[in-house]
């Protein structure tokens, strides 16, 4: 489905050709995106300046076929051309960079993976849900219907002309969807791999649970291993007081010894020896045997993959976030004159017009797609920030079941709590949103429904019947 | 520090034109000839003096103007609907308000502006240690554009508002020259604040920047370690913890002991490749207030060791981020004190951008109506004039907005690029060095408000944007009403008219019925 899509907005000049590879022809790569958009003016300026064709020249169009039908087609060229500019200036630069940053991010991740033993799980990941078809399957009906309506009335009207008024009717509102399909198989694709993060997280977390029965044989067995905290006896201190009082009365008598134990330490190289061979263990805790413990040792990837992965999201959302504006603004616009014109003019006078009903329906089904779009975009989005809000849960979930590779040291500890205090920084700093003027989540969805429905209500005052009287439309 | 100190160059150099251009128009009272000899502003009364009767001169010349233009006005409050009437009067004065306001705030700030410009001298001076050199030449070409983006926005409107709607074969109209003045002493006073932000926001980009330039070195010096000793795959995952590089350095310090030795077992390898690296650490961390002093600090990546990294060394580096720490502090501060110099012109300004958008589209929709308008708000008669005009107020607001939010998500970024720092080196006691810092820096983000009653960010613009467009509607509407309302008087009239105009004629009927019999004998063969 994602093939189709890339490949269909190849077709109509809103992704460049052969995005993937650095070394092609510039002018073939850029003729589809440049000879689109003149073919899509030059329709645009032939219906506007020349008065040959168009929805507005004929006779059977009245006033208020005639204020809808330039509504729809000065917000869809609006839309158009705001989008194609920024496609323009967006260019390839941008799909390589995300793809090497995911190239990137999926080498690491398969490490991990390796690492925790977890590569059956790989393959499960790549099956999706029948949401996921469904879903697919459901948009692309919804957009065939609403083309091959308007292409069909189109037709009937115009004859072989009719490409001329479609490429100013319906084309600007499909263009503006595949755009923002783009944005949606981005944004599913950095959510699918906070998704894979969080899987392996919740792994360490599942592994802790398990090591919390024999913490304590884990201590007599290592008690070696503590005496490499005697050289530095500040952070020591600094674990004890921060790893938990509740592990502390396990501790106070080992940790006695140890300070006595210090005390009787001249030999600083035999210390310091001793702290390099138990650096050694920490790098292999992966083979080592007797312990299990597999996958903490992926936590410092872990940390750092969600900073990139983050860090891919800022760069989509620089390039889709503006691509949103005009696009949200032209299905709220078109939403509300579809309700409106449905609601004062429809179902008064429906069937009398057959181009009034042509263009009420035509704002009802565009309506309905676009917000659609914008419905799976606003939930994506939301679903990519939850996720990665999820990861900072399960850290802080693995911090309080303290397990045992946290114990034995607190490097793992300061680890964990620079991850949640980074991930506030993040939150902080970002969100999917557009430009800045609102975030793509589910506020955005309540603040232009109430926003809808005030200005529905100033609309729905608009007294209609003087206009349809005057047309001829009512007795 | 004098070697830091001359290396520096002070931003307000960069002010030059900007501060002569507004020393002329009256906004800033300062004294010229120290701002041109030192760089410096500072207080003086012959400026304050001339300042005052400038603003005493432009008030007295807008009313003038008011009241010769007012005219007009008159016959558009007996003829026209009250709704327009009352906001032409609303608006006569914003903006002079506006005006007045910024300068009455200059005024006010006239000392502390200029210890502003010092404080951001000392942090170029702080980041300059810490290696990170400011330039200031994009500021100037900055001022540059917009000074001249303001001059053609201004004459555009003016000329073109002047030749074709203003009556200019009388003398007076020339006085329309004033209604220029308040916008543009406005948007001057905004190419300070907008430029010292913009300056901040540098600043902020400056720390980000040597931040992730800290974790690129570490990298590849992590890269190189890892492509000479060749240890086996496992070891690879992560970097052993680094202070004992540091400790060596104590040890090698204290008792000259055998790096060689100590590290045998799994860092022989790399125990030898960081001699080199502690050899340097050790030079600059033992001579380092020598060292600022002598020299200036070389750039991060030009030290004499391609792979050495600083992030190896966590008591060097813990001095770093502390004091980038500060200084991101001390920027976050001087944004707040620039924040509170402007408060009260940024809120007329908003005040005004908003008022005046709504009326501009409000007068335009009447005009297309063959509505009079108030005589101040002409340009609202050309369509093309209009988006001229709307495109330079909202420009103005919108530029204002989209800095503020740009510099607070600067200096949210700090955070972020700090704990890379620490993820990077795997440090324990880096990870708690930057953990600390970094709950300071959460607690230290700077927001700017119009006085606090919004902050400037793009969610306001797109609250403001909402509000301007229901007002419109509402607008719209209630002026369809007072047309229909009006019609429905006239027609009422005209009927009264007609049937008063039958009764007297019935009543005449009676009087003077031979004229009417002799009438109709002379009309009715006629018809």
């Amino acid at each position: 489905m994602i093939q189709i899509m890339n490949w269909f907005s190849m077709v109509i000049g809103l992704i460049p050709l052969n995005r993937q590879q650095s070394e092609t022809n510039f002018i073939l790569d850029y003729a589809m995106m440049c000879i689109v958009p003149i073919f899509y003016v030059a329709c645009y300026l032939l219906i506007n300046l020349s008065h040959i064709i168009g929805l507005c020249l004929l006779d059977s169009c009245n006033s208020v076929c005639k204020l809808s039908s330039h509504l729809f087609m000065h917000l869809g060229a609006f839309l158009y051309l705001t989008i194609t500019l920024l496609s323009l200036y967006r260019r390839k630069e941008f799909f390589q960079q995300f793809d090497a940053r995911l190239n990137d991010i999926d080498a690491v991740i398969q490490k991990c993976q390796r690492v925790a033993e977890m590569d059956k799980v790989k393959v499960t990941a790549v099956k999706h849900s029948v949401a996921y078809h469904f879903t697919w399957l459901f948009l692309f009906c919804v957009f065939t219907f609403a083309l091959y309506y308007d292409v069909r009335s189109l037709y009937l009207t115009f004859g072989n002309l009719a490409f001329i008024p479609f490429m100013v009717s319906s084309f600007p509102y499909l263009a503006g969807s595949i755009i923002q399909g783009e944005f949606i198989y981005h944004v599913s694709v950095i959510s699918q791999r906070f998704e894979q993060i969080n899987m392996l997280l919740e792994k360490i977390n599942q592994e802790a649970r398990h090591r919390h029965a024999p913490l304590t044989v884990f201590d007599i067995e290592s008690e070696g291993k503590k005496e490499r905290k005697t050289v530095t006896p500040i952070t020591v201190m600094d674990g004890r007081t921060t790893t938990g009082f509740g592990n502390e009365n396990k501790f106070a008598g080992e940790m006695k010894r140890q300070e006595g134990q210090q005390k009787n330490d001249d030999d600083d190289l035999d210390t310091s020896n001793d702290e390099d061979e138990d650096d050694f263990d920490y790098d292999n805790a992966t083979i080592a045997e007797n312990t299990g413990n597999t996958s903490e040792a992926n936590l410092p990837d872990l940390f750092k993959l969600h900073d990139k992965i983050l860090a891919l999201s800022v760069i989509t959302n620089g390039e889709f976030g503006p691509q949103c504006v005009p696009y949200m603004a032209a299905c709220f616009v078109v939403s509300i004159f579809g309700i409106f014109l449905e609601t004062k003019v429809n179902f008064i006078v429906g069937g009398k017009s057959r181009l009034l009903d042509y263009m009420t329906y035509l704002y009802v089904i565009w309506s309905f797609t676009t917000m659609m779009v914008a419905y799976i975009v606003l939930r994506l989005c939301c679903n990519a920030n939850n996720h990665s809000k999820q990861s900072a849960m399960i850290v802080h979930e693995i911090m309080q079941k303290k397990p045992a590779f946290m114990l034995s040291n607190d490097l793992f500890y300061n680890k964990m709590k620079s991850f949640t205090l980074q991930f506030l920084h993040w939150e902080g700093f970002f969100q999917f949103n557009g430009v800045g003027l609102f975030a793509l989540d589910y506020t955005f969805i309540f603040s232009t429904v109430s926003a809808a429905t005030s200005y529905l209500i100033v609309l729905l005052q608009f007294d209609m019947t003087a206009i349809l009287r005057n047309e001829g439309l009512m007795s | 520090m004098a070697q830091a100190e001359d290396a520096v160059q002070p931003l307000l150099q960069q002010f030059q034109q900007l501060f002569f251009i507004s020393k002329i128009a009256g906004i800033l009272p300062q004294d010229l000839e120290k701002f041109r000899s030192r760089n410096l502003l500072e207080k003086s009364r012959n400026g304050m003096i001339y300042m005052l009767s400038t603003l005493i001169l432009y008030v007295v010349l807008y009313n003038i103007l008011i009241y010769s233009f007012g005219e007009e006005d008159r016959s558009l409050k007996a003829s026209q609907s009250t709704l327009t009437f009352v906001i032409g009067l609303f608006l006569t004065y914003i903006g002079l308000i506006m005006m007045v306001s910024d300068q009455l705030t200059a005024l006010r700030n006239q000392g502390r502006i200029g210890e502003l410009y010092e404080r951001i001298r000392l942090v170029d001076e702080r980041l300059y240690k810490e290696g990170c050199v400011m330039d200031n030449s994009t500021i100037g070409r900055r001022i540059r554009i917009m000074l001249i983006m303001t001059v053609i926005f201004e004459l555009s409107i003016l000329v073109s508002t002047y030749v074709k709607l203003v009556d200019y074969s009388q003398w007076m109209s020339l006085l329309w020259i004033v209604s220029a003045i308040p916008t543009f002493i406005n948007t001057l006073d905004k190419i300070w604040f907008a430029v010292s932000l913009y300056a901040l926001k540098e600043r902020f980009e400056a720390i980000n920047a040597t931040l992730e330039e800290l974790v690129d070195t570490h990298e590849k010096h992590k890269l190189w370690l890892r492509g000479n000793q060749e240890v086996p795959p496992p070891l690879d995952s992560s970097q052993p913890p680094q202070y004992d590089s540091n400790l060596e350095y104590l040890y090698k310090e204290l008792g000259g002991m055998d790096i060689g030795s100590i590290g045998k077992s799994s860092v022989s390898g790399s125990g030898k490749n960081k001699v080199a690296p502690v050899a340097h650490s050790m030079n600059s961390f033992g001579e380092a207030i020598d060292a600022a002093s002598r020299k200036p600090p070389p750039p991060p990546l030009a030290t004499n060791m391609v792979h050495e990294s600083e992030l190896g060394n966590a008591a060097k580096v813990e001095e770093k981020l502390n004091n980038l720490c500060q200084v991101h502090d001390e920027i976050c501060e001087i944004g707040k004190a620039l924040n509170e110099l402007w408060s009260y012109p940024i809120l007329s300004l908003m005040a005004y951008g908003f008022l005046i958008f709504t009326a501009q589209l409000y007068f335009l929709y009447c005009a297309t109506q063959y509505q009079s308008i108030p005589s101040l708000f002409r340009s609202a008669k050309n369509p093309f004039i209009t988006v001229i005009v709307l495109s330079y107020t909202s420009g103005k607001c919108v530029y204002l907005i989209y800095l503020s939010w740009k510099t607070s998500q600067a200096s949210k970024r700090t955070g972020i690029s700090l704990h890379k720092c620490g993820v990077v080196a795997d440090d324990n006691l880096l990870y708690e060095i930057v953990n600390h810092l970094s709950l300071k820096l959460l607690n230290h983000s700077v927001d700017f408000s119009a006085c606090g009653f919004f902050t400037l960010d793009m969610e306001t613009l797109y609250g403001v944007s909402g509000g301007i467009t229901s007002y419109l509607i509402i607008l719209i509407q209630f002026n369809l009403a007072a047309q229909q309302a009006k019609e429905a008087i006239q027609t009422f009239n005209s009927l009264n008219d007609t049937a008063g105009l039958v009764g007297a004629a019935t009543d005449m009927d009676n009087i003077s019925s031979t004229l009417r019999d002799f009438v109709t004998t002379t009309m009715t063969p006629a018809v």
